[in-house]
């Protein structure tokens, strides 16, 4: 018989640390799947979690896609924590890349200091607005905000889709799905010649900087803190709920449309079909990673980003396809959460035999 | 075949509290048996126990002199213990039949005339091909019965089933109840409700702090008999304070309080008109389960209802929040100390932090201010006589106890006008109570007033100075205390009525 009890008491430090054991038994079990696939698998690993990273371009790609997953995931990181399950990350990010592309083909043949921090604060807005809607159906409607903001996503990502291919394609495109590129006055500063490394890295800095102040040091902090804890005891204590669930899920779109405008206006140049490989989604996976928390959102964005990568270098070196970084992905959450459930509860396996003994 | 159920010194002990403590009762089929107890006296854990849920950590149980194992609900079943929860068990979009089939040993045709046969037999008209959503709670709950019954149980538990009836389908149960019960079913009904226990049962076992303190024919019992059994009274010990708080002003006044709730396991509140004067202590007694909860949450604001007025030091507060409410000088103590007055995992301070009054300066500007936070606990931890002085501590490590006492201090130390408290000795030891006591006696004799909502007769008759029952949503009227005796409380609370 086995019997499951919940801890009384878990180790602060163990609970930041089962996210590197979640880690280790990922790579563990990529090993074994290469293995099966026919694959060394000391090889394997290499080519996915060494070679992407072992030059400068590398390093650099690694840090272009952690960007947006590390702004997401902050911002997500206040909705969690507040008990509010926005999972509409990608269709916030892809808003407001529509909001922010919208402004920068405005300005498509002028130049102008001016243009960008437009384009930037017009997709945030866009990521804040398409947040709000389930946000405010969940406070005034009683909807749950999972599904609306899932179903959100595919609305906005239709929405693009018509975007590129009618109103707003290239009249000079061929008919490809696709805007004209966007001026250079539109562009994310490069960081570095040569490298597709930008300006949007500050942006999720920023981002983590603020979000450590804002939950650690405000009183919107400690609201979130305590709804995220015990709903009853905000209620008692006479936190206003409903002003509270806007305001996450405003920071929380808002994050995710600066991601979508730094890819479009970074990396990309343009609005298309394929502005986010689902870094929306992935970064739920990161948020959770980090524990919630700003800096070790940092380095869970770092090890996420890094399955994007070594899924490219695999494609290249082992033929095998780009989509199991999304394997990779599923494994580190799945490693996460069943080492959670080890960490807040305990297995005990009874010997039934001596039990019937007793009797 | 007769059927004859013993529990032998089961005894259940859970951190902190004790749930079962050496119980040892008789059950013989034919007749219909009440376990009677307040909410925490043990009654569920002993249920638990039988149907296989919760292993005891000691005692036995034995069905026709056979020792039974049950170490889970599997068990219960195969032993034929059929159990009827409070909460229903159902899947709501599967149809009845497909609920009914889903632990079912046979195919679905034999089994569509077994159940077929059960509600002809027992008068039960259910569409056994609609979805369970579709049902109204009597006829979930017979659902729930057609899958004891299918079971052809010898031993059938009642937990509370009467909670979410309607006066209608409670008569309908207790026919069915008598019915099973004629034909050899032995029935153990377990409520808190001692008309039910007088008007359908045939044995009375009360249950107290784990412990049975009476078995009796409910022949010989009466409604205030059994309240007085099942709230325990030690008049010995009771000392009212000295009445002070005549020809004073009004300070708190509740006109037209109404509250209607979708919610089956929610009380609705009928018509409340009190005031509360100052320097006064109101006690409001009752029977859990009889209104208090919502009573409470809409005197500190977390339910807002339309139409009540409630005046507090000559302002009109009903539309306020709790935290608005704060701001005019109230406070509240409420009875879930655990998961709603504080939260185990925040650190003494935060859970300070959670009364955040005007002149607090707790966070000004929006930011945390730490040390300002951190002093005021210091000095509550103090004041209060809690036995840590490490503001950072989680409450999780305090004792019930001490936990109460920095929540009585966190409320008190604004100075309220008036505090508002919810059983808040509730399951403490004897120390803690009388020094909750003293305090709630020391801020009356400081000309500030107290609402006291408890279910603890003898708790209520020491502190309060005048004392109304409520009892299914409905006020008595309001006695001065000395006037009050635990045998009329006892009738009040039972729902009887007085001169």
């Amino acid at each position: 018989m086995i019997k499951i009890e919940k801890r009384n008491d878990v180790p602060m430090a163990l609970y930041f640390f089962t996210p590197f054991i979640a880690i280790i038994l990922t790579i563990l079990g990529g090993g074994i799947i290469f293995y099966i696939l026919g694959f060394n698998p000391i090889e394997a690993l290499k080519f996915y979690f060494i070679t992407p990273i072992s030059n400068l371009y590398g390093f650099s790609e690694l840090l272009l896609k952690a960007t947006p997953l590390c702004l997401i995931a902050i911002g997500l990181s206040f909705c969690f924590k507040s008990n509010n399950w926005n999972i509409g990350a990608e269709g916030q990010l892809t808003f407001g890349a529509i909001v922010g592309g919208g402004v920068a083909l405005l300005f498509y043949n002028q130049e102008g200091f001016y243009i960008l921090p437009l384009v930037i604060v017009a997709g945030a807005i866009g990521g804040m607005i398409f947040a709000l809607i389930p946000a405010i159906l969940k406070t005034y409607f009683n909807t749950n905000e999972i599904l609306v903001s899932l179903m959100l996503v595919y609305v906005s990502k239709l929405l693009l889709d018509y975007l590129v291919v009618g109103p707003w394609s290239n009249p000079e495109g061929f008919n490809f799905p696709e805007t004209r590129q966007f001026s250079d006055s539109s562009r994310m500063p490069l960081l570095f010649e040569g490298l597709r490394i930008h300006a949007g890295i500050f942006l999720a800095l920023a981002a983590v900087m603020l979000s450590w102040f804002i939950l650690y040091k405000t009183y919107l902090g400690f609201q979130i803190k305590v709804s995220g804890l015990s709903l009853k005891t905000a209620k008692y204590a006479g936190f206003k709920g409903k002003t509270m669930i806007l305001v996450v899920f405003m920071i929380s779109g808002a994050c995710a449309g600066l991601a979508g405008v730094g890819e479009i206006t970074g990396p990309i140049g343009q609005l298309h079909r394929m502005i986010s490989p689902d870094y929306g989604f992935t970064a739920i996976i990161v948020a959770f990673l980090g524990r919630l928390n700003p800096f070790g959102i940092i380095f869970a964005s770092l090890v996420v980003a890094l399955t994007y990568l070594g899924a490219e270098t695999a494609q290249i070196f082992l033929q095998i396809p780009k989509y199991t970084g999304q394997v990779f992905q599923g494994m580190i959450l799945f490693f996460l959460l069943a080492s959670d459930y080890l960490l807040f509860f305990k297995v005990k396996i009874l010997n039934l035999k001596k039990n019937e003994l007793r009797h | 075949m007769a059927t004859d159920l013993r529990i032998s010194n089961i005894s259940k002990i859970y951190p902190g509290c004790i749930a079962n403590d050496n119980v040892s009762l008789q059950f013989k089929s034919g007749k219909i048996y009440a376990l009677l107890g307040e909410n925490g006296a043990g009654k569920s854990t002993l249920v638990k126990i039988l149907s296989g849920v919760v292993s005891p950590d000691n005692g036995e149980v034995f069905l026709n002199e056979k020792n039974l194992k049950l170490s889970s609900p599997l068990d219960a079943k195969k032993n034929k213990i059929g159990m009827v929860f409070q909460h229903f068990n159902l899947f709501e979009t599967l149809s009845v039949f497909e609920n009914l089939s889903i632990d079912a040993t046979e195919d679905n045709e034999s089994l569509r005339v077994r159940v077929n046969e059960i509600l002809k037999k027992y008068n039960f008209s259910i569409d056994l091909d609609v979805p369970v959503l579709n049902l109204s709670a009597g006829q979930k709950q017979k659902v729930e019965i057609i899958r004891c019954l299918l079971r052809s149980p010898k031993v059938l538990i009642m937990d509370e089933p009467t909670s979410v009836l309607t006066e209608q389908e409670t008569e309908e149960l207790f026919i069915s109840l008598k019915k099973f019960c004629d034909e050899g079913i032995l029935i153990i009904y377990i409520t808190h409700k001692l008309k039910e226990v007088l008007s359908l049962c045939d044995e009375v076992a009360v249950m107290r702090k784990g412990k049975v303190v009476s078995v009796s024919q409910t022949q010989n019992e009466r409604v205030e008999t059994l309240a007085n059994k099942m709230v325990g009274q030690k008049l010995a010990k009771i000392k009212k304070k000295i009445n002070i708080s005549k020809n004073k002003d009004e300070i708190f006044k509740v006109k037209h309080l109404n509250f209607y709730s979708d919610d089956p396991f929610e009380t609705n509140l009928v018509n409340l008109n009190f005031s509360v004067k100052k320097g006064e202590c109101l006690g409001i007694a009752g029977i859990s389960g009889n209104g208090q909860n919502e009573l409470f949450q809409i005197l500190s604001g977390e339910i807002i209802t339309p139409d009540t007025s409630i005046i507090f030091r000559n302002k009109e507060i009903a539309k306020l929040n709790p935290k608005q409410r704060r701001e005019y000088l109230m406070a509240f103590s409420p009875e879930d100390r655990i998961s709603q007055a504080a939260v185990p995992e925040l650190k003494i301070y935060e859970n300070v932090a959670l009364n955040n009054f005007k002149s607090s300066n707790f966070f000004e500007k929006g930011l945390v201010n730490e040390k300002k936070i951190k002093e005021h606990s210091k000095k509550i931890l103090s004041d209060f006589s809690v036995n840590t002085d490490n503001v950072e501590l989680k409450s999780q490590f305090l004792s019930g106890g001490n936990l109460q006492k920095l929540i009585l201090g966190r409320e008190l130390i604004t100075a309220p006008e008036l505090l508002i408290c919810y059983n808040p000795t509730w399951g403490l030891d004897v120390g803690a109570i009388n020094y909750i006591h003293e305090t709630l006696i020391k801020i009356n004799n400081q000309e500030k007033s107290t609402i006291l909502i408890s279910t603890d007769t003898e708790e209520l008759l020491k502190l309060s100075d005048r004392i109304a029952v409520i009892y299914k949503g409905k006020l008595s009227k309001i006695m001065p205390s000395e006037e009050v005796t635990p045998e009329k409380l006892g009738v009040l609370m039972g729902g009887g009525s007085i001169d």
